[in-house]
């Protein structure tokens, strides 16, 4: 009589972890399912509470996803992930030591894999740090570092502008301007400090107070003095480069 | 040279247009003056030059106290003036009487001056005038294809806008685990899936839609996601039923609710909603899309679809239309299209 396994399923979706509970216990009868997780948040506690000898972690999952959790369960169990479809997480794990389920889930393979894994669970499990890193670095969505939106009070509403339809930003006393083609809106943070968030290829300073769009410039002439003016695309402001900045205008 | 722009304009074509009006003017006049035609040249040339350098200064000053076409006309005048007193000193005559014993005839050079001189520059501007329009025709050509351009564009990622395999195979999952459990929800489940398929898949795609049908996909979405996230997601549909008529663009009131679960409620582990509320007025239909889920971070991608549907709009409607997003109270997003409302 060998001793039973404990495993831990973790799924944002209810159905699904149901499902793969259930045909895990009729292909394994061997097995305890001992906990179910919506997502990674507790399994530091779950390993400690349960010390499963399994888990099978969706990869997509709100909060802690998969990935995140499978780097904190570590080499204390073995881990399967489950995922719906992504062709690179597929590559990943046919070159990897880690084993992996497809939902829909196919019986033969979800078989399969309870082979591997009892033959599996006498060895140590793998190291997944590398898997985890190069699988994350794929399918994380790239969150960049410049600011993308812009929260702008309109009336009682709180605005939210993508900064691609922002035409220019310029100081006005108090607060800064931010004018777009629908219209325009104040925010509180300075010229400077938008400087230091905004993406510097496509935001450009131009005079001490004024930040603007390259993408909307429709011309560019030269002005009073060593200044120069631009006009944008559907706006009507002329906006004046004052002659510290004018070097970004000159000809190639 | 650091005031060159100030003669921008001054070509030689320029000069050889003055030297021209000035030689056939001194002809005409030999016949009315006692002066000869080269006495009378000098004094033309001298007015239409100066008239001339300050004409084309006056046009090239960068201030914006007083319209340039008054400066220009101010310009003649002076110009008049200075040329006359220019031409005593080149004829040798003596300044202080020309100003007292020979004012008539300074007074008359003066005033062909500034006569022939403001003909000359009506002319200039109407040909200005014209060419302006010209150029603005021109603009206004080149932005409509450039509008032509990307609508074209924005359609054709329309048609290659695709259903998620992971949103498909994630709901047959679901399906395939109803079928053995519940097989009444299960074929729920799967006639959610075949009408937003209809409505998604781009071959099946119709160009013009009406709102009822856009809420009919954004409501099978929603009950396929519903199934599939649990207690997580909850959603109401409030949209008046004559509403339901009207035209309204296709696959982007879909594209708001895909953001607001994706982006919005799948994120936060608590339960959110998700609500669709539509309403006329003046003239204008408005389509509001609310969701309580985590809202928008200031450094978080996934405007495309956004920048995608705002093209759009602007190639249907031009300002007319409009994308706005706001922060939900107290969390999540609402975003709203506005379109004029056509019965």
């Amino acid at each position: 009589m060998s001793a039973r396994v404990a495993a831990v399923i973790a799924d944002d979706e209810p159905l699904l972890r149901a499902q793969l509970r259930s045909r895990l216990t009729r292909l394994w009868p061997g097995l305890d399912v001992v906990h179910e997780m919506e997502n990674g948040r507790a399994i530091e506690e779950v390993v400690r509470a349960h010390a499963p000898a399994l888990f099978f972690l969706d990869i997509h999952m709100p909060g802690v996803n998969g990935l995140e959790a499978a780097r904190i369960v570590g080499k204390r169990a073995h881990v399967v992930f489950v995922t719906a479809y992504d062709q690179y997480a597929v590559e990943a794990f046919e070159r990897g030591a880690v084993d992996y389920v497809l939902k829909p889930f196919n019986e033969d393979r979800l078989a399969l894999t309870v082979a591997r894994l009892k033959e599996r669970l006498g060895s140590r499990p793998a190291q997944l740090d590398d898997l985890v890193d190069s699988l994350v670095a794929r399918l994380a969505p790239k969150s960049s570092e410049h600011l993308r939106w812009i929260k702008a009070s309109v009336g009682p509403n709180v605005r939210l502008i993508p900064v691609e339809e922002v035409l220019f930003f310029r100081s006005d006393e108090k607060y800064t301007r931010v004018v777009t083609c629908g219209g325009e809106a104040l925010i509180r943070k300075p010229i400077r400090e938008l400087l230091d968030e905004l993406d510097p290829q496509r935001f450009w300073q131009i005079h001490r107070a004024t930040i603007v769009n390259v993408d909307h410039i429709a011309s560019v002439r030269r002005g009073l003095k060593d200044q120069a003016e631009i006009t944008l695309r559907d706006h009507g402001e002329t906006l004046i480069v004052s002659r510290a900045f004018t070097h970004l205008f000159k000809q190639m | 040279m650091r005031y060159a722009y100030l003669f921008e304009g001054l070509t030689l074509r320029r000069v050889f247009a003055v030297s021209a009006i000035c030689v056939a003017f001194a002809a005409a006049c030999v016949w009315f003056f006692l002066n000869t035609f080269w006495d009378l040249l000098v004094s033309a040339l001298c007015v239409g030059y100066t008239s001339m350098v300050l004409f084309t200064i006056a046009g090239n000053v960068r201030q914006s106290r007083f319209r340039r076409e008054h400066m220009q006309v101010l310009a003649i005048v002076a110009g008049s003036f200075l040329g006359t007193i220019l031409a005593g000193v080149v004829k040798g005559r003596d300044l202080t009487q020309m100003f007292t014993e020979k004012l008539s005839g300074v007074s008359i050079t003066m005033g062909l001056g500034v006569g022939i001189g403001c003909v000359v520059v009506a002319g200039l501007l109407l040909r200005e005038k014209h060419a302006r329009d010209e150029a603005r025709l021109l603009q206004a050509e080149a932005e409509r294809h450039r509008l032509e351009k990307s609508f074209l564009e924005a359609r054709l990622q329309l048609m290659q806008a695709q259903v998620e395999p992971h949103f498909l195979f994630n709901t047959l999952a679901n399906v395939q685990h109803l079928v053995e459990t519940d097989p009444a929800a299960a074929g729920r489940m799967l006639q959610s899936l075949i009408d937003y398929l209809r409505a998604a898949l781009p071959q099946m795609r119709e160009s013009t839609t009406s709102l009822g049908r856009e809420i009919d996909m954004a409501r099978a979405f929603l009950e396929i996601n519903r199934v599939r996230m649990g207690s997580r997601l909850d959603f109401a549909i409030d949209v008046p039923d004559d509403l339901k008529c009207k035209p309204f663009p296709p696959m982007m009131l879909i594209s708001l609710v895909e953001n607001a679960v994706k982006h919005g409620v799948d994120p936060c582990c608590e339960c959110g909603s998700i609500t669709i509320r539509a309403a006329e007025a003046e003239g204008r239909l408005k389509v509001s899309v609310f969701d309580t889920g985590e809202g928008i971070r200031p450094k978080k991608g996934g405007g495309v679809g956004l920048a995608n549907i705002r093209e759009r709009l602007k190639a249907l409607h031009g300002t007319a239309a409009k994308l706005v997003l706001e922060e939900n109270a107290p969390r999540g997003v609402v975003a709203s299209i506005e379109v004029p409302a056509s019965s």
